[in-house]
């Protein structure tokens, strides 16, 4: 055996312990590793001016030493280069923006998934098979040959002006974005686990499909559900590339598109890191609070979608 | 090798602080080279009891020997054990041969010996065709008999068996159980198999022990336990159909029930609990004798007949049932509602205190 | 028995498969055409010819692109194989330890619900060579201070530092596959093997991982195509300027971008799309290769 220890009789209890020591501090050693960087992203934001210039950097400050002048400095507005007269980082704006096309994309992607997922794994007709056998398909490919074409697209639609206006920017935004492969795949299997009985015996009560779906299928399938909601929802948060292709005014953005190079001084290119982790730690606090809050659904949701994939 | 328990006792603490004792101060000796069948309904402890010698759970108080060595303290890689698992837990993605040998591979032995020592091994449970089909190819009785192989091929010094025969249809049980009790011959193996169902226990143990609520009962050989019942848990246990229990009471050296001397005996007056086997009651050709029933039901099975007797509610002495049962020979053609008289066998009595105990 | 109910099936698909033809199914095909074209103009919707691989030609000899192919395929055949590694590890101690196991789960897949630019941007803070907190760290062990993704910076540190980004943010999805995927198969597995007097390592080695292997391949395949697709973590911890000197830590999808940016000028979108699509081809080959390695090793 893979023993460092003598191995007797009496060191099997002794060996026992060691082995969970060993264990707990190896996975406190991870813990650390992963938990370091929120840590050290909140505690910049805390550092004023002056205390950032410490060499070697503080490693932890009193609650009497937290300043909170990197938070209000985001709201304040920019002197000049392009962004001049608007906040440094409209937080709450960012937040409205990406709230509103969480929501717009969520609601649409739940209904055209459920309706999918519900047609691929109860209803039969033809050519079944081979559309899902395609839909699945596209899945590898990278989405930036999407995008592509969806920009020119949109473009067609007249959207990329400089006139644009809100609703046209939110349009631009969410449409392409209103279904998911990923989710009506992994809600056809959780659908596909109603047994048969149950769809022949509302047949036989004379429930239309619809009914079926609407009274049977989506109730017994809710948590599944909600957890896709959940990871659409949070999903918005991430979104980079598309809203900083499209969009042509600031306050259309979304929180991830203001943070980076919005806190380095065009004129010196040093980047201010306190502002910066500001920012930073108030994009990641939403979301935190929504993973403590559903915390179980998140996590239960994401293992079934890789177990089954 | 010869196992030996002493007091040796298992506690389970349920979440709400329940205690359970699955094993309650057994002293127990497994005698060298026998193949013996651990028996009692579920619950009664005999898994754990199984588990403990096999060093899968810990026990809470008392020891274990094999032979001379204490293995109470060992894990169970160092006891040197065989185990079988009710469902075989054949590692799924190893072929057959592979199964077999990862013991032998883990002990370092050279690979030469490990090869030969595979396919004897295979060649003794049967299956040395199938050394490189995957468990799930394989039939319920032959994934059994590679748990079997993985078990043996490492010449452990104890063999364990959980339940082996619970998970196969009827007619291969009865084929699997002459394989075990041939393999342990030719091994000359310690063996210690778990069952619930005591027809199976009783046909190839060398000597069954009874368990109940984690405690022994009686241990023996078979046909010795079953003539020889201690109490009356025992009794009931072995035997099918099952034993009849009667209320009754020894009055002047006589055994009544129901008014009428169904034997008699020394022991002083009381009032007791009397069993009858089934094959005891024998048809009286002459029709002298002063048992007479009427029969309500008639169940044949060819070799023999069942009687069904119904007891009316006035003159219920019976425990438990509406009715008891006698088996009796088939050439009787014996139909509902005939009367018949009959001999009982005294040694087919057995008499019990209201506690159960043997009288 | 099922009717073959044709048409009322295609209504629920419908709305999914309306979405789809405009955003997915165009624009692939849109994306191969385009990019057999010369001098197309996005914005007039003119080309200028037909070229069939010319401009492919043309991003294959451009040496930015064999930089973006470099740095991806370093990010990708480094990452994956680290962090699947690592979580494999860190789930079985999660597996073998009696109590506090949801405590720690919680915390390992904290990575998962952040932003990758929020973070990147943390990861290049504490990489910072005066303020930052790795070099601090060094310093205690009496290591000087190193440049990490700095003006002074070289290759070699900031990709180390792009790979130890990666790879943090990697471990949570995968320790919480492998976490579930563990607690599924049966203990008498590992009961058996005790018995058969395996060590930890062979029981890792010979059952674990063999029993797990349907997922590991799953993960290998999802995260060699994420990690193909390399772009938001580049941006996080780099920022537009994507490296010391600009644009040395390009990746394939990044240098789509790049052209993709260029609309005004003849051609580049071609271009953009034959990048995107020889990403693709990559991608396409790996999942492949994967698949196929996987026939012989994976035990279902």
């Amino acid at each position: 055996m893979s023993d460092v220890f003598v191995v007797n009789e009496k060191a099997y209890r002794t060996k026992k312990i060691l082995s969970n020591v060993i264990l707990y501090a190896f996975l406190v050693f991870v813990a650390v590793i992963i938990l370091i960087p929120f840590y050290w992203m909140i505690l910049t934001s805390l550092k004023d001016a002056n205390v950032m210039e410490e060499i070697p950097p503080l490693l932890f400050l009193t609650p009497s030493q937290w300043k909170i002048t990197n938070y209000t400095q985001l709201f304040q507005l920019v002197m000049s280069g392009e962004r001049r007269g608007q906040p440094l980082f409209p937080f709450f704006v960012y937040m409205k923006n990406t709230v509103i096309v969480s929501l717009i994309t969520t609601a649409g992607t739940t209904i055209t998934t459920v309706l999918a997922a519900y047609a691929f794994a109860r209803l039969n007709f033809k050519g079944r098979d081979a559309i899902f056998a395609i839909l699945l398909a596209t899945m590898m490919v990278p989405g930036e040959i999407f995008i592509l074409t969806n920009f020119l697209t949109v473009a067609k639609m007249g959207i990329i002006t400089f006139e644009q206006t809100f609703y046209q920017a939110l349009i631009a935004m969410t449409l392409p974005f209103m279904t998911s492969v990923f989710y009506t795949f992994y809600l056809r299997q959780t659908f596909k686990q109603v047994p048969n009985e149950l769809y022949y015996a509302a047949k036989v009560d004379g429930t239309t499909d619809f009914g079926y779906l609407i009274r049977v299928m989506i109730p017994v399938a809710m948590p599944t559900i909600i957890t896709i909601i959940i990871l659409n929802s949070m999903g918005a948060w991430s979104a980079y590339v598309w809203p900083a292709m499209i969009t042509m005014k600031d306050e259309y953005r979304l929180v991830s598109n203001g943070l980076r190079g919005a806190f380095t001084d065009a004129g010196t290119g040093r980047t201010d890191f306190g502002q910066q982790m500001a920012a930073a730690t108030l994009v990641t606090l939403p979301l935190l609070i929504l993973f403590f809050a559903f915390r179980k659904q998140i996590m239960r949701g994401v293992s079934r979608s890789g177990i089954k994939g | 090798m010869e196992i030996k328990m002493v007091n040796l006792t298992k506690i389970f603490t349920s979440k709400n602080r329940k205690e359970v004792r699955a094993v309650d101060h057994v002293d127990l000796v497994i005698p060298t080279g026998k193949l013996i069948g651990l028996l009692g309904p579920s619950g009664c402890g005999k898994s754990t009891t199984l588990y403990l010698i096999a060093g899968l759970l810990r026990q809470t108080e008392g020891q274990i020997y094999f032979g001379n060595d204490e293995v109470s303290e060992m894990p169970p890689e160092q006891r040197g054990i065989g185990l079988v698992f009710q469902n075989y837990a054949l590692y799924p993605h190893m072929t057959v041969r592979e199964n077999i040998l990862f013991p032998l591979q883990n002990l370092k032995v050279p690979k030469e010996d490990a090869k030969k020592q595979t396919y004897d091994m295979a060649k003794l449970v049967g299956l040395e065709e199938l050394l490189d089909r995957k468990p799930k190819e394989l039939s319920g009785g032959q994934q059994q008999r590679v748990a079997i192989a993985r078990a043996l091929v490492k010449k452990p010094r104890v063999l364990l068996l959980d339940e082996p025969l619970s998970n196969l249809d009827a007619r291969l049980r009865l084929q699997t159980r002459e394989e075990i009790k041939r393999i342990q011959r030719e091994t000359g193996i310690t063996t210690v198999f778990v069952t619930h169902d005591q027809e199976e226990a009783m046909s190839i143990s060398d000597e069954i022990v009874v368990m109940k609520d984690g405690i022994i009962q009686q241990m023996g050989q078979p046909q010795d336990v079953y003539d020889h019942p201690n109490n009356l848990f025992v009794a009931k246990f072995l035997g099918n159909p099952q034993i009849n229990v009667f209320d009754g009471e020894i009055v002047d050296g006589k055994v009544l029930i129901d008014g009428m001397a169904f034997a008699e005996t020394k022991l002083p007056n009381q009032k007791i609990i009397a069993g009858i086997r089934p094959e005891g009651f024998v048809v009286d050709k002459t029709k002298k004798s002063p048992f007479k029933f009427e029969i309500d039901l008639v169940e044949t099975i060819g070799r023999d007949t069942t009687l069904i007797i119904e007891v009316t509610a006035e003159e219920s002495t019976l425990l438990d049932k509406k009715t008891f049962k006698a088996i009796v020979d088939a050439e009787f053609r014996i139909k509902p509602k005939d009367v018949v008289h009959f001999i009982i066998k005294s040694e087919k009595i057995h008499l019990f205190d209201l506690d159960g105990k043997l009288l | 028995m099922e009717t073959k109910n044709n048409w009322k099936a295609w209504l629920y698909l419908a709305p999914m498969l309306l979405l789809m033809s405009v955003f997915t199914f165009y624009p692939l095909i849109n994306a191969f055409i385009i990019s057999f074209y010369k001098g197309y103009m996005p914005l007039r919707n003119t080309v200028e010819g037909f070229t069939l691989l010319g401009n492919y030609l043309v991003i294959l000899k451009r040496p930015e692109f064999w930089n973006a192919v470099k740095n991806t395929f370093v990010i990708a055949f480094v990452s994956v194989p680290i962090s699947i590694f690592l979580s494999l590890l860190i789930s079985t101690a999660l597996k073998s330890i009696p109590k506090l196991t949801k405590f720690f789960q919680t915390i390992f897949f904290l990575p998962y619900v952040t932003n990758a630019i929020a973070v990147g941007m943390t990861f290049a803070v504490m990489f910072n060579k005066t303020y930052g907190l790795v070099n601090l760290i060094l310093g205690w062990f009496g290591i000087t201070a190193i440049d990490w993704i700095g003006g002074t910076s070289n290759w070699g540190t900031q990709m180390t530092a792009l790979l130890v980004f990666t790879i943090w943010e990697s471990l949570a999805f995968k320790i919480l596959v492998f976490t579930s995927g563990m607690q599924n198969i049966d203990k008498q597995y590992y009961d058996a093997a005790k018995i058969d007097s395996a060590s930890k390592w062979t029981v890792f080695r010979r059952i674990t991982v063999p029993l797990l292997s349907p997922i590991i391949l799953y993960i290998s395949i999802t995260s060699m195509i994420g990690a193909l697709k390399a772009y938001n973590t580049v941006i996080g911890l780099f920022g537009t300027k994507m490296g010391n000197p600009s644009y040395s830590m390009i990746t394939i999808v990044a240098f789509v971008y790049k052209f993709r940016a260029e609309l005004a000028s003849k051609g580049y979108y071609s271009y953009a799309a034959a990048a995107a699509i020889i990403l693709f081809l990559i991608t396409v080959t790996f999942s492949l290769i994967q698949g196929v390695v996987a026939k012989k090793r994976v035990h279902y």
